[in-house]
């Protein structure tokens, strides 16, 4: 029940993944593809997978937008690949992280922890709803809605929203934001950015000329007030 | 010493054969061309005028001096007063009718003596019966003197003045004079300007050298401008060609390399750290060989990352606008450094339109190369030129000797306080990484000596358009 699945189609970098992440006391399960993994998950959601991107048959991209589709999991890419590109691309399928190989153990179980705090604590800040305009943000409910209607939110976003929601009006920088929502000390900014693309996507009407959600040049992001 | 000596002559000599260029040999060359060929234009000519003037002058001196002898002739006889004589000739300004009679010298307005300005030459031809001319220089300028011989003691000059050819002369002269001088300058300025449209498209040819060798691989000559030198830019482009893809090969590889070194480091990483973990298990042999398995692998690591690093530097700039001097106590604080030791010029605009990646990777190797080899950093300081970004990260270690200045942001080049290999990261690229990352953004990185000790490294950043 629950622990990590790990998709990952190379034999030993699967086993040694499982070796040392057992060893950080994780209960432990690996797939060699996509196909399967995505069944294992069905019949035994895991509470965070690690996907890696070059995979024979329905690839990593392919492997995190079902796996999103799925549910909330906690979706972690270990790849070797480190094009922006591809970064960008994997978090807009779903991810909420993407690490690029090789990466420490203690640094991967660094973030699956945060992760799992993340996915069940809920946020840190105390919860009182926040109405910005038409935009109604409930922590203590765990829902959003915009004129009336709740938004479907993966968990990241909706940790996100809630930090900006807090300090509507605020400019928050990426570093900030990576500490506050990710509980990074420090990381790739790049993961704030598809993050928050993500999120105008639901929320604003025009994403290119965003009213809710702005950027404020050079400092970071704000939630209009 | 001797050496030196014998190198300076040849040294100056070559500095005066460069500066005495195309261009230059080309106008000098136009320029003397024209003047040869004008002078001698103006040479011939003025000698023709003034040959033609003369003999014009001669021909009526010969016509006149004969009708005034004639008149002076009839005249001859009882009661003859030379004077009367000379007087009904009627000659105007220019001609000096003089007459010698019994060796006395008779003129209108004897001023001027003239037995002084009539050769003795001439007098003895003249007295000998023989009409003659000669051209002499007067008082009063050049001349022309026609002898006549009447009688036996009687002869007949007159002198012509030339004055008036000499005056014509002068003029031609002059208006030659300056015409030439006129065509030499035109040839000087036709050959400058040949230069320059012979050596337009060298200066392109030089300017796209000067591009690639800043890195610009995509200069290329446009054969089209210049059609006589198809043979020059399309040898240039295939050069730049050849040399793009064996960069790009280049580049490729290594990124290919360090790519391919990711996955079995990662199967690496995993076990070390399971080895890692279980090291009081392993008895004091196996732990030791567990313990430098598990170091070395984080150096390959660092190596790998830190090849992909310098590699990636030549992918193109992702541009956006960075706050410098968060990103730098962003930093400080997680190395442990205090955060006040960033100081921005004041009033500056700390938002620099930069590769957010590549100056946060340059902060991180600075500061961890300060750490590393100089003691820890004491001041970042982050200002702006009118052209440049500048980041600088001083330490309070040794500092760098001059002749390791260059050579310490190369790759695997390691500092003299540096030599030990005892700690597990530091491959020796950090620094070159940080040159790389600079020149890719349009700068470079140096260092000098702190006032004060330690060193002080400068990295400087074109400054972007926002």
């Amino acid at each position: 029940m629950g622990g990590v699945l790990v998709i990952e189609d190379d034999d030993r970098i699967r086993r040694s993944l499982v070796l040392a992440l057992e060893d950080e006391g994780y209960t432990v399960r690996g797939s060699a593809t996509a196909e399967d993994g995505l069944a294992a998950h069905r019949s035994e959601p895991a509470d965070a997978i690690l996907v890696d991107l070059m995979l024979p048959g329905v690839d990593g991209f392919e492997c995190v937008r079902q796996l999103r589709r799925d549910g909330d999991a906690t979706i972690v890419v270990v790849s070797a690949r480190d094009d922006t590109h591809d970064i960008v691309a994997a978090l807009e399928a779903g991810a909420d992280d993407y690490l690029v190989k090789p990466v420490a153990i203690k640094e991967l179980s660094a973030r699956l922890r945060a992760v799992r705090r993340r996915n069940r604590g809920g946020p840190a800040t105390t919860a009182t709803t926040v109405v910005v305009g038409d935009l109604e943000i409930r922590p203590d409910a765990g829902e959003v809605r915009l004129r009336g209607e709740p938004l479907p939110l993966t968990r990241t976003e909706f940790l996100l929203l809630c930090e900006l929601g807090q300090h509507a009006g605020q400019v928050l920088s990426r570093a900030q934001l990576l500490n506050r929502v990710w509980e990074y000390e420090f990381g790739d900014e790049r993961l704030v950015d598809v993050h928050v693309g993500r999120l105008r996507q639901k929320i604003e009407d025009d994403t290119a000329a965003p009213q809710r959600l702005v950027t404020v040049r050079g400092l970071g992001y704000k939630l209009v007030r | 010493m001797r050496r030196l000596l014998g190198l300076r002559p040849l040294g100056m000599r070559r500095l005066g054969m460069r500066r005495l260029g195309m261009r230059t040999r080309v106008t000098a060359t136009l320029a003397v061309g024209a003047l040869l060929l004008s002078t001698m234009m103006a040479v011939v000519s003025y000698e023709i005028i003034r040959g033609e003037l003369i003999q014009e002058r001669e021909r009526t001196a010969y016509r006149l001096s004969f009708s005034d002898a004639n008149v002076v002739k009839a005249q001859l006889g009882p009661g003859f007063d030379a004077f009367t004589a000379l007087g009904s000739l009627g000659t105007g300004s220019g001609r000096r009718p003089v007459l010698r009679r019994n060796g006395d010298w008779h003129e209108l307005s004897p001023e001027r003596a003239a037995e002084q300005d009539i050769p003795a030459a001439l007098q003895q031809m003249v007295e000998d019966g023989t009409p003659a001319m000669q051209r002499i220089n007067t008082d009063a300028g050049p001349a022309i003197v026609f002898g006549v011989w009447l009688t036996d003691d009687t002869q007949y000059y007159e002198i012509f003045s030339l004055s008036e050819q000499q005056h014509n002369l002068d003029f031609i002269a002059l208006v030659l004079s300056l015409t030439a001088a006129g065509v030499t300058l035109a040839g000087g300025g036709l050959g400058w300007y040949i230069g320059r449209r012979a050596l337009r498209p060298l200066a392109s040819v030089a300017e796209a050298a000067r591009g690639i060798a800043a890195g610009d691989l995509d200069a290329r000559l446009d054969s089209q401008v210049e059609p006589d030198l198809v043979r020059l830019t399309t040898s240039f482009n295939d050069m730049v060609d050849q040399l793009q893809q064996r960069i790009e090969r280049d580049r490729r590889f290594a990124a290919d390399v360090s790519h391919e070194l990711r996955s079995p480091l990662q199967t690496l990483a995993n076990a070390a750290a399971v080895l890692s973990r279980r090291r009081e298990h392993l008895d004091q042999r196996s732990g030791d060989a567990a313990q430098l398995v598990v170091e070395e692998v984080d150096r390959f690591q660092h190596l790998v990352t830190d090849l992909l690093e310098i590699t990636r530097a030549d992918s193109e700039l992702d541009l956006s606008d960075v706050d410098v001097i968060s990103l730098a106590r962003e930093q400080c604080r997680a190395r442990g450094v205090d955060p006040a030791i960033v100081r921005a010029s004041t009033g500056i605009d700390t938002i620099w339109v930069a590769d957010a990646r590549r100056v946060e990777q340059i902060l991180v190797n600075l500061l961890e190369n300060a750490q590393r080899h100089g003691g820890g950093a004491v001041a970042v300081r982050l200002r702006r030129t009118r052209v440049r970004n500048v980041i600088e990260v001083d330490d309070c270690g040794p500092g760098v000797l001059p002749e390791q200045r260059e050579l310490i942001f190369r790759p695997f080049v390691r500092g003299v306080t540096a030599e030990r290999r005892g700690d597990t990261d530091g491959a020796g690229l950090g620094l070159a990484i940080v040159a790389r990352l600079a020149e890719s953004h349009g700068g470079r990185a140096t260092v000098r000596d702190r006032p004060g000790g330690g060193a002080r490294f400068r990295v400087e950043l074109a400054r972007r358009p926002a």
